[in-house]
């Protein structure tokens, strides 16, 4: 038995005595260019990771800086500096609003979307609520603007002609988490409902035939078949969330509060917070480190994400 | 429709039910509409109406006056912003095609016996960086990208969420046919183009799209590398119109200084409206490909 299936096998191993990557250096050959583009934008950055226990200087560059006294000198932002700690909060709480109404929003309009049956307000709402996501974020700064304007804004002027007091906006921090997470629902309510929607078209239609004959409404229905069968989908879109829960959304901060410190006060996040030192203070070392503390973090809650999605879908993780 | 028709009285609580429905998607379809409407019409008031009353949806004295402005004090600056987002939409996007595509194809290979390793590399770039300063100086001590064109497009040359999505299509292309072709002969290289590609036209378009909305919507990579005005794309035109560090350009300080009033407040709507204009132009034609795109990217993403 051994013997006979090693002398079917041998001829082929003799065959192929020619390594694999030689065989196909074509399609090996292919992958060259965009190989490149991983090296050199995201790997040979990470050499740069050494900055984080170097007095970086421009003159010196990367490799030539001295090294810090203390080796970890960069880090002292965690004990001396509470703004840290601030801006991770903000971008903790902001992602959190973002993620619990992306999932009710999103997942609500995908349902109520599906029981419109007059097929051209159906047709036509579903493309307006997908038009938002199209917008940049400076778009929408600019959008954003023309409501909270302090003299020419809807907003003030709305409230002006119901008599109230104006609010100047623009000067004062408390209100921009929540402006942040109207414009989040407004661009991205319809985008998720695509993804909501195709799932919901996955659904066996005999389903809701069987509920009806039981004598169940549309809206058990809606309930009890269609929330629960796309729950999987949205677990995979809230661990996919979390997995990125440090990271907040540069685009959206700096294109709605711009360089404007004040309102930045409550929604200023890790990423912002590290670009605005590096322009500010030019603290190459220290805006290195704290961008570090965000990877490592990033890379611990995404291996846990992951892990779940593995442990609730049999195997299949994030990645 | 049939099921509509033989169904003979729809239930009270079905009614209701999809009454609600059609408010609440009617009631936020306008709340997405309304935005863009309300730019739109401040883009074609009256600047001293708009310091009278404000933002207003329906303008108080339709005019152009802003549109004439725009083109009188900058319409050149306007010009080469515009030529310089569609230049860098359009080299953006074949580059990026042409990298994807080979690596997204050669990945969904099953022939391949480094695939996963090569999957994983791609991969790793998404869930560990270097953080924002080394990468930064990488790119403007090392490849020198301040100040360049290459700078707009060549760092987000290729997204490993796209090149996914391109994966799980061809994955899906059936193996008999790439059997066949090689026993006739072809190379991998021919089998792409030959084959592969025309086979996968749609997500390929798809994903085309996807790059060019992200190249055309970018003004982060303008905010790290430009500082030359000259290469300003549309997006960060409007974004320093809006900060008001800058104004519109020497024109207008000149102007300000003159007897001519400014119209800060209907520019900036109406930089605003030009900026998402092509957009505007193009989405009827290319929705489809974005829903299908993200329905792809989602379930096998």
């Amino acid at each position: 038995m051994v013997s006979r299936t090693l002398s079917v096998s041998k001829p082929k191993v003799a065959k192929r005595k020619q390594p694999e990557l030689i065989r196909n250096a074509p399609a090996y050959a292919m992958c060259i260019p965009s190989l490149l583009y991983f090296l050199l934008f995201s790997y040979i950055p990470m050499a740069g990771i050494v900055l984080v226990f170097k007095d970086y200087n421009v003159v010196d560059g990367i490799f030539g800086s001295p090294w810090t006294d203390p080796w970890y000198n960069n880090f002292r932002f965690f004990f001396s500096s509470s703004r840290v700690l601030e801006v991770t909060c903000n971008t903790l709480i902001l992602n959190l609003f973002f993620l619990v109404t992306s999932l009710v929003c999103q997942m609500g309009l995908a349902i109520l979307l599906n029981e419109l049956r007059i097929s051209s307000i159906k047709k036509l709402s579903q493309s307006i609520v997908f038009l938002p996501y199209f917008m940049s974020w400076v778009v929408v700064g600019g959008i954003v603007y023309s409501f909270f304007s302090n003299e020419y804004g809807v907003v003030n002027s709305t409230l002006r002609s119901l008599g109230m007091e104006p609010v100047k906006w623009y000067q004062s921090p408390q209100y921009w988490r929540t402006i942040l997470i109207i414009a989040h629902i407004w661009k991205w309510t319809g985008y998720g409902s695509v993804i909501y929607m195709a799932a919901i078209m996955g659904i066996d239609p005999t389903l809701y035939e069987s509920a009806t004959i039981d004598g169940a409404n549309r809206f058990k229905q809606a309930w009890l078949i269609t929330v629960p069968l796309l729950k999987p989908t949205a677990v995979i879109l809230v661990l996919m969330s979390i997995g990125r829960i440090f990271f907040g959304d540069f685009g959206m901060v700096y294109g709605i509060a711009r360089d404007n410190g004040i309102i930045l006060e409550n929604i200023e996040v890790i990423d912002t917070y590290v670009y605005r030192s590096m322009r500010v203070t030019g603290d190459f070392s220290l805006s290195t480190a704290i961008g570090m503390y965000q990877s490592f973090m990033g890379l611990v809650l995404l291996t846990l994400a992951n892990w779940v999605a593995k442990k609730i879908n049999d195997g299949t993780g994030l990645f | 429709m049939a099921k509509e028709k033989a169904s003979i009285r729809v239930p009270i609580g079905d009614k209701i039910f999809r009454a609600i429905s059609y408010v609440i998607c009617i009631i936020f379809a306008l709340a997405c509409l309304y935005p863009l409407l309300l730019v739109l019409a401040v883009s074609f008031s009256q600047e001293y109406y708009i310091g009278l009353y404000g933002y207003r949806l329906i303008p108080y004295e339709f005019s152009l006056d802003t549109y004439r402005y725009i083109f009188r004090t900058s319409g050149l600056d306007f010009l080469r912003s515009f030529g310089i987002s569609v230049g860098v939409m359009v080299t953006g996007t074949l580059t990026s095609l042409l990298v994807t595509v080979p690596l997204a194809y050669v990945l969904s290979l099953k022939s391949i016996k480094y695939r996963n390793a090569l999957s994983f590399y791609c991969y790793f770039t998404t869930i560990f960086s270097a953080g924002l300063v080394p990468w930064y100086i990488t790119c403007v001590r090392i490849y020198n990208l301040s100040d360049t064109f290459w700078a707009l497009f060549l760092p987000y040359a290729v997204s490993v969420f796209f090149m996914f999505v391109l994966r799980s299509s061809f994955a899906q292309l059936p193996e008999e046919i790439v059997e066949a072709a090689k026993i006739d002969g072809a190379g991998e290289v021919a089998i792409l183009f030959r084959i592969a590609i025309p086979l996968t036209v749609t997500p390929i378009i798809t994903v085309g799209f996807l790059y060019a909305l992200q190249y055309w919507n970018d003004w982060y990579l303008t905010l790290m590398f430009i500082n030359n005005r000259m290469l300003y794309p549309l997006q960060f035109r409007l974004y320093s119109i809006l900060t008001n560090t800058e104004g519109l350009s020497a024109a207008q300080a000149q102007s300000a200084a003159g007897y001519m009033q400014v119209p800060t407040e209907t520019v900036k709507m109406a930089t605003t409206v030009l900026t998402i204009m092509p957009i505007l132009f193009l989405y009827p034609f290319v929705q489809r490909y974005f829903v299908q795109g993200i329905t792809i990217g989602a379930v096998k993403g």
